[in-house]
């Protein structure tokens, strides 16, 4: 998907809402409509032979989850479990997966026009994985497709073709 | 013909009839679903889907009427095969006029079903002009003409419109008819309908009745046409709405029902709680409901409806009131996604009432003693809950195997062939979800063995073969599966016939291609080997619904076959939602579940029984037999804080006919555990079939045996 396309993607639907959360000093925003719910962290059952940042798997409800650990993905400084941390739990097309961050921020409402193309940079997240980059005032909020970061194979959670 | 069960316990001729249920539902639901489509089939440019899907369903029913004998069913159902089978190869184009046939088949199906479901009381619905009509069409014809070449053999002009009266009328006994036409306007109207039976011969007799009303005519008719022909024809005249058909009793037959209502009051008289005053209600039980819209008769109605209802209060053992019940007694079909989120709701019900459990141990039982009792009912009620929402979704194997021995016997003898049927594993239990789905693919799969692998007696006994032939179903918990086989000792699957057969069709084969290639070419739509078309199969149509349906459950189908020794048909389904008894191990801080029906024993081990073998693998000694030592910590990177802790049980698994011992801590204890599918949100993990939910909410992976065996053995 090439970055105009992108860009068209977001401003065709006008007005977004997202759900921002904080990993370390950054700030990203979700589609609000990909988020089920939002829990406290609890230990998950570990699951051998995963990458470190698949924590392994937790109950939600009778359905079996994996909780991904969006800190340890993204390189962060400082993983640390306590009472803050938080789980989103998603819901992607025909998965739920959980994510770990360090805490939610807000759910807001942005207009296409206040959202700019990321410009090329070397980064771990795969840059087809950015949707843009949204201002508030000062603050930049880098907006995810949470989807497409999650359903990627290097994210080890969907079976490769072997 | 000759069977055998074997493992079963059960006798040979079993009831069939508590199978019944099931299939007048998948059959109601496969006539919806092609009366669905039928109406939503473009004529113009049918896709090969659609007519695909539509000749499915009519296979489908046909072959569970074929199997319980409802023969009206099977050969409508049968021509409305043959007819879409042609469409479906596009040797004809679909037309207004079949789509119009088949939906008045499919209405047809519908209601001699529900006849059948009724215990066969009352009319059966004409098929025998639906049948013509679609073999006409299925010859390349119109229906059209069939019935103008009808009307010359029809003396009578107005029987052209009623083709249907003379066939039907062969099988119908005299009925004696009460028939009321009004309030009418113009009386004449009515008269003219005495005339009907003036001019059609064979229509039967009408004679007036006196009636109070001035307006409404009342007829005595003796026929043997049905209610809905008579509606047909006086609809020339007279409007339906202002006809009425009763059954009339006259004489003779008048006593036997008023003598089989005294029996029924007498039976109801004898027991002690049902106060009917015999005799009483009957005195006016001769005039019973039949001039309902006469004046007079609303107060005679009312009390005999009175007496009617002290009838039915008699003991269900009366033969009237057992079969009225019957249809009654139906169960509820509810979408599986409900039944989950019943059990995932009780799960989690579970988990909460233990933690409040939990919680409570530290109260004082002297102050608190009303809120702990309150929560030892809550933790009865809770378990009993789980208990009874956990079984709904699981039964036996048995369930769908009983089915096969009669229709196997009754296909063998019209086959003309000796077969033994041999059924292994019935109490294997599956999800209920799973065995409804695999019952129509495993029928078809039977049904395959019986016509095309067992050969005629004749043909065995030339080959060096025993006579009879057998066919054996088997299911079996293999590692993350359930595995059930169909094998059978015939003539097997010739490659080179399905090769050629294949290239005939146009599909991409060569001589190259693997066994196992050449056999998955089968499943393709429209394949079948088979030199004729039965009854049976041979369509082609089975396998491709058998693959289409197992791929649904995420289930694979693998064949096997030999030349002259027999086929077998392997159905790979995952365990989902299966329960399973499991021992669960504790490993580190780590609890993984064994399946117990692969654990063969444990023990602590001494410190010589293990011995090493090129400075790697370990094997132990277990009395007589060395086996590999697999260690649960290394092979799950099990992260270990306590080191002074080490492993020092063995438990001795079997799988594939091979035994390993696993290293683990300690032994934790046995339970049923739910199996729940990892990969619907995550991935396949190695060496693990699936997970489970823990007393305490955790999730506990459930090792796969089977992958562990044979990784010992690379």
């Amino acid at each position: 998907m090439g970055m105009m396309e992108k860009l068209e993607e977001v401003a065709s639907s006008e007005a977004r809402e997202y759900l921002t959360f904080r990993l370390d000093q950054e700030e990203y925003g979700i589609d609000i409509l990909k988020v089920q719910e939002i829990r406290g962290y609890e230990p998950p059952t570990r699951v051998a032979n995963a990458p470190d940042f698949i924590k392994g798997v937790v109950n939600l409800r009778g359905t079996i989850v994996p909780i991904v650990d969006m800190r340890l993905k993204f390189n962060c400084s400082k993983v640390e479990y306590n009472a803050f941390t938080v789980v989103i739990i998603l819901n992607l097309r025909s998965r739920i997966v959980g994510v770990v961050v360090d805490s939610v921020s807000d759910v807001m409402e942005l207009p296409a026009e206040s959202i700019k193309a990321a410009p090329e940079i070397d980064s771990v997240i795969d840059s087809g994985a950015v949707l843009g980059l949204g201002s508030l005032g000062d603050r930049m909020l880098i907006l995810l497709d949470i989807e497409r970061l999650m359903s990627a194979t290097d994210m080890g959670l969907v079976s490769g073709p072997d | 013909m000759s069977e055998t069960h074997q493992d079963s316990g059960g006798n040979g001729d079993f009831d069939l009839t508590q199978f019944y249920q099931i299939f007048f539902e998948e059959a109601g639901e496969n006539l919806d679903l092609m009366e669905q489509m039928l109406l939503n089939l473009n004529l113009e440019t049918a896709d090969d889907e659609a007519l695909n899907g539509i000749f499915r369903c009519a296979h489908s029913v046909k072959g569970g009427a074929a199997t319980f004998g409802f023969a009206d069913v099977a050969e409508l159902t049968h021509q409305m095969e043959s007819l879409l089978d042609k469409l479906r190869r596009h040797e004809l184009q679909p037309n207004a006029e079949m789509v119009d046939v088949l939906l008045e088949s499919a209405d047809a199906s519908r209601s001699l079903l529900a006849r059948h479901q009724a215990g066969g009381e009352g009319e059966a619905t004409p098929t025998a002009d639906l049948v013509r009509r679609i073999s006409a069409l299925a010859g390349g014809q119109s229906s059209a003409p069939v019935l103008a070449v009808q009307a010359p053999v029809v003396v009578a002009p107005v029987a052209v419109a009623r083709p249907a009266v003379t066939p039907v009328a062969q099988t119908k006994r005299p009925r004696s008819l009460e028939i009321c036409i009004g309030p009418l306007e113009r009386t004449e109207q009515a008269d003219a309908v005495q005339e009907l039976f003036r001019d059609i011969p064979g229509l039967g007799e009408i004679t007036v009745l006196p009636t109070d009303a001035a307006s409404t005519r009342l007829f005595a008719v003796q026929t043997e046409s049905s209610d809905e022909d008579l509606l047909d024809l006086f609809a020339f005249h007279v409007s339906r709405e202002y006809i009425k058909i009763t059954e009339r009793v006259i004489n003779g037959d008048a006593a036997v029902v008023e003598g089989s209502v005294a029996s029924n009051a007498a039976v109801s008289s004898v027991a002690p709680s049902d106060d009917a005053q015999p005799g009483a209600p009957l005195a006016p039980l001769p005039g019973y409901g039949f001039f309902d819209g006469a004046p007079g008769a609303p107060a005679l109605a009312a009390e005999s409806a009175l007496s009617e209802v002290k009838v039915q209060k008699a003991p269900p053992r009366t033969p009237s009131a057992g079969a009225s019940a019957q249809p009654e007694a139906a169960t509820i079909r509810v979408a599986i996604s409900k039944v989950d989120q019943l059990i995932n709701l009780v799960g989690e019900l579970v988990i909460t009432q233990a933690m409040l459990a939990q919680n409570s141990r530290a109260l004082d039982p002297a102050v608190y003693q009303q809120l702990l009792s309150g929560l030892a009912d809550l933790d009865r009620n809770t378990r009993d809950l789980q208990e009874s929402v956990m079984s709904i979704r699981m039964i036996p194997m048995s369930i769908v195997f009983s089915r096969f021995p009669r229709m196997l016997r009754d296909l063998a003898s019209k086959l003309g062939k000796k077969v033994d049927f041999v059924t292994q594993g019935e109490a294997t239990e599956l999800d209920k979800g799973l065995v409804e789905k695999i019952t129509d693919p495993l029928t078809h799969l039977v049904r395959n063995s019986c016509d095309h692998g067992v050969e005629s007696p004749a043909e065995r006994l030339a080959a060096g073969k025993p006579e009879t032939g057998t066919i054996t179903l088997s299911a079996s918990h293999q590692g993350g599966s359930i595995v059930i086989e169909v094998r059978d000792d015939g003539k097997g699957m010739s490659r080179q016939k399905i090769l050629n057969k294949a290239r005939e069709r146009g599909l991409d084969v060569s001589d190259q291609m693997s066994d196992g290639e050449v056999w998955q070419l089968i499943f393709a739509p429209g394949f079948s080997t088979a030199e004729v078309v039965t009854d049976v199969s041979g369509r082609g149509v089975g396998m491709d619904v058998v693959k289409r349906n197992i791929a649904a459950l995420n289930g694979t189908v693998e064949i096997d076959s030999a030349e002259g020794y027999g086929m077998k048909v392997s159905v790979r389904l995952p365990l989902t939602l299966a329960i399973m008894d499991g021992m669960s191990v504790g490993v580190g801080g780590e609890v993984y579940i064994l399946p117990l029906s692969s654990v063969v024993e444990s023990f602590q081990v001494k410190g010589d029984a293990v011995s090493t073998v090129g400075q790697g693998s370990q094997l132990v000694k277990v009395r007589d037999e060395y086996m590999p030592v697999i260690e649960l910590e290394k092979i799950f990177q099990v992260p270990r804080f306590d080191f002074e802790k080490s492993c020092d049980i063995m438990v001795v698994v079997e799988a594939d006919g091979s035994r390993v011992a696993l290293l683990v801590d300690e032994l934790l204890g046995q339970q049923q555990v739910v199996v729940k599918n990892l990969e619907s949100n995550y991935r396949k993990v190695p060496n693990v079939s699936g997970a489970t939910i823990l007393g305490d909410g955790k999730v506990a992976l459930i090792l796969d045996t089977g992958a562990l065996v044979r990784r010992s053995r690379h």
